[in-house]
């Protein structure tokens, strides 16, 4: 499996690359009144109008601080749907991971964000905790 | 039989006519002597049957062949056209219509089979007319024979051969084969000739080869050529045979044939060429028109070469959608130039600003035009309507009529193909909710005969369209009984509430007042689904109703979908766009001027008072200084009128409509998002629904 790394502060998240469609800088993002917390609006990309989320905020971290190596991930939750905006402190590189290699996580079941995960990726001596990308975007998970 | 690149001319053809049928059966209930309309029915009915049969659709052509004999009767005099009799055609023209839908989806008619039908229509015509109807849509050959005599019609012999045809020919009569030139008369009221020819001749092909076609195959594809044309073919038929075969194929006035022969030097010549041919090439060359038409037609470009009489074009709406988007995006391209123009000194460049304006000004036109095309008469929804009462009349054993206005009302493509059910949904609604029963009515001192209007039109940039009832109303007691029983609302909120706020309570999901479950309407999705539907497309909906005057359910829907003017505004520090075509005026007031009155704050606009709406605290925008004066920019809706509070107004911009996406939530009024010049993205307010 192939994940793009990225950095929450000292944190190492993967995405599966699969439903990664581009990284691009930090845009102006436009807000929306009344969106979710974590939505922080809507972005122009090329020609299109997709909205972005905090993952920080998603994942019930500190807010971002933007900074030169912010990164917005375009992703596309599944082939059909929309693409939304992901907004990470930095992308590293592309990862490729063995199956073995990643293990189901027993969270507490209180933990809500536990959700999240799809599994810890040992990448090394770096444990790279992978997100469930369908279970972000969801609104169930709120 | 390779007629699919008929089929969409069938299908759009077929719609038309039982439009037209249902329409003038309609008018033929209410007035059983009008002749000009029994002609129509029977003309559409005709055609009807006609192109049914050249696409091989049988069951088709079975029905409207029975139906056609019933119309005949009556066009004749010999039957009247009684409520049994009309019942039936329309139920005729029903599977009829589940035949065509069949077609459009699968490629044929289906399963359903129409006997009980056709033994209905029968048994009338048995009745009605005192003679057995023959069920059979077959022509009877011998018709034509009378024609014989008249050999003016056998155009085919006037016709030259040439050389390898006559070679062919002689080669026929040598082995003992029979040549028969023929021509064939195909009815002037043929819809498809082009396919008639093509099914004629592949009847020919059946039982022998053709040698000539004269017209060329070519121009009988492309329906070059008056309503006749002839053949020559080398078969063991007679020319009876032949005639007979033609006339299975249905749309045709006349076959005429006859033998062709050579003259015995002729013959002779040509047999000695053939010998020495045999001799020399063992191939004898096959004629040019036999080998194209074993191809199944000549595959040359398509051209459309129909007369230059028709001036229309049909275009696939996905192509508008693309050019849509395309204008879509060279008004995004020149909103930008705009805006980094506006670094430039005018003063030094009135060249360059000319021709800003002027590129403005086009890509306006573009627009218009592009919507233009875009732009359908409601008419092909509403037509069906008058039937659908007609229908609901019976069942629900209440008369009423409808009443339609504006039905050249234009629309968007893609509204025109979404409003028709919530459209119907609504005509039901009054139909079973509103009108009162007949006694009802009359005890009230109503008109027994319930009236349904249908009124649409154009207001401003949008489309307004009415469904109003005079029954009963709405019973807003009654509404809010149930609603509390529901737990919708509670008792309490329903002390607070106005009527018109009772009233809006319909449109909340899973909302159902009648009492009864009928087989009409109120089946618990309801007047949600029309408002959603109505909502999804950028449209909104309102009802007003009058006790004992009746009911009014307004639909406003937008012009267009993808592209409109809109004002410009500052709040805050944000950019927003509001829609032009619901703002009245903007005006400037001293802050002062606003009272408050009741809690809420209002402003005296010319001897109006209107309430004022700060849109910065509804979008929770960060709060600025309280300034002296204020930008208020005056929105109408119906009669209702509001101010919104703005901070700055940036002036008025073509904008391209955008959706912010399913995943993000927002606030009600933003109606969806535009890219302005700079690329900044500005949401748009749909400030209606805050009035």
């Amino acid at each position: 499996m192939q994940i793009i790394d990225l950095k929450l502060g000292q944190e190492l998240y993967g995405i599966d690359i699969r439903y990664v469609n581009s990284i691009i800088v930090m845009q102006n993002i436009t807000r929306v009144p009344k969106a979710q917390p974590y939505y922080l609006g809507v972005i122009n990309l090329r020609g299109e109008v997709i909205p972005v989320m905090s993952l920080r905020r998603r994942l019930g971290l500190e807010d971002d601080v933007f900074t030169p190596s912010t990164r917005i991930l375009i992703l596309k939750p599944d082939d059909s749907s929309e693409s939304v905006g992901l907004i990470v402190d930095e992308v590293n590189e592309v990862v490729t991971l063995e199956d073995d290699s990643i293990k189901k996580v027993n969270y507490d079941e209180k933990d809500e964000k536990a959700v999240f995960s799809a599994g810890i990726g040992k990448n090394g001596d770096e444990l790279i905790n992978i997100l469930n990308v369908p279970a972000i975007v969801s609104e169930k998970n709120v | 039989m390779d007629v699919s690149q008929y089929l969409e001319i069938f299908i759009e053809e077929t719609k038309e006519h039982l439009q037209s049928l249902n329409e003038h059966i309609l008018v033929l209930e209410k007035e059983p002597e009008n002749e000009a309309t029994i002609n129509e029915i029977f003309r559409a009915a005709h055609s009807l049957k006609g192109m049914a049969g050249t696409m091989g659709f049988q069951k088709m052509q079975r029905l409207t062949h029975d139906m056609e004999n019933v119309f005949s009767e009556i066009r004749n005099g010999k039957m009247k056209a009684t409520s049994d009799l009309i019942d039936v055609l329309f139920k005729g023209l029903d599977v009829l219509e589940t035949y065509l839908v069949n077609i459009q989806s699968e490629g044929t008619e289906g399963d359903y089979d129409s006997q009980d039908i056709i033994d209905a229509l029968n048994q009338i015509l048995d009745k009605g007319s005192g003679k057995a109807a023959t069920s059979q849509a077959v022509q009877k050959p011998n018709d034509t024979k009378k024609a014989v005599a008249d050999t003016g019609k056998y155009k085919f012999l006037s016709i030259s051969l040439e050389e390898h045809e006559k070679m062919a020919v002689a080669k026929a009569a040598s082995l003992n084969l029979n040549v028969i030139g023929l021509t064939v008369y195909i009815q002037e009221d043929c819809m498809l000739k082009g396919a008639r020819a093509f099914m004629i001749n592949r009847v020919l092909e059946e039982h022998g080869e053709i040698i000539k076609l004269h017209p060329s195959a070519q121009d009988l594809e492309d329906e070059k050529f008056d309503f006749d044309f002839s053949a020559f073919i080398i078969t063991n038929e007679t020319p009876d045979k032949i005639i007979e075969y033609v006339m299975s194929v249905s749309e045709i006035k006349e076959v005429v044939a006859d033998y062709i022969r050579l003259d015995e030097n002729e013959f002779n010549t040509y047999m000695t060429a053939i010998k020495q041919d045999e001799e020399g090439t063992s191939a004898p060359k096959a004629p040019k028109e036999l080998d194209s038409l074993k191809e199944g037609g000549p595959k040359q470009p398509k051209q459309t070469g129909k007369p230059v009489a028709n001036r229309s074009v049909r275009v696939d709406i996905e192509k508008l959608d693309v050019l849509m988007n395309l204008v879509s995006e060279l008004i995004i391209a020149k909103n930008s130039i705009v805006s980094s123009s506006s670094a430039f000194d005018q003063q030094a460049n009135p060249e360059f600003f000319d021709q800003i304006e002027y590129l403005e000004r086009i890509t306006s036109n573009l627009h218009e035009s592009v919507m233009k095309v875009r732009m359908v008469p409601i008419e092909s929804v509403v037509n069906r309507f008058p039937r659908m009462i007609r229908d609901l009349s019976k069942t629900l054993d209440k008369e009423m009529e409808l009443f339609m206005t504006g039905e050249d009302t234009e629309l968007d493509r893609t509204v025109i193909d979404e409003i028709g059910d919530p459209l119907m949904h609504l005509l039901r609604n009054a139909a079973d909710h509103g009108l009162e029963s007949r006694e009802e009515r009359i005890k009230a001192g109503k008109n027994p005969v319930g009236s349904i209007f249908l009124d649409a039109y154009q207001d401003g940039n949008n489309v307004v369209i009415e469904v109003r009832d005079d029954g009963k109303g709405i019973d807003v007691e009654k509404v809010k009984k149930v609603a509390i029983e529901r737990g919708v609302i509670t008792p309490e909120q329903a002390e607070r509430m106005s009527d018109k706020e009772i009233i809006d309570i319909l449109f909340v999901p899973s909302f159902s007042t009648a009492s009864k479950v009928t087989d009409v309407s109120g089946r618990g999705v309801g007047l949600d689904v029309v408002k959603s539907k109505i909502e999804a497309l950028g449209g909104e909906i309102e009802a007003r109703t009058k006790k004992n005057v009746g009911s009014n359910f307004i639909i406003r829907l937008p012009l267009t979908l993808a592209i409109m003017q809109a004002l410009m505004v500052k709040i805050s520090s944000e950019k927003y766009a509001l829609p032009l075509g619901n703002i009245q005026t903007v005006e400037n007031v001293a802050s002062k001027d606003i009272k408050i009155v009741n809690n809420t704050e209002v402003l005296d606009l010319r001897g109006k008072l209107i309430p004022i709406i700060r849109l910065g605290d509804i979008l929770d925008c960060n709060k600025g200084e309280d300034k002296d004066e204020l930008f208020v920019v005056v929105v109408k809706k119906g009669e209702r009128m509001a101010g919104m509070v703005v901070d700055e107004l940036l002036g008025q911009q073509e904008i391209v409509i955008k959706s912010i996406g399913k995943f993000i939530k927002a606030h009600k009024i933003i109606s969806g998002a535009t890219i302005l010049g700079n690329g900044e993205v500005a949401l748009i307010l749909d400030v209606n629904s805050l009035i």
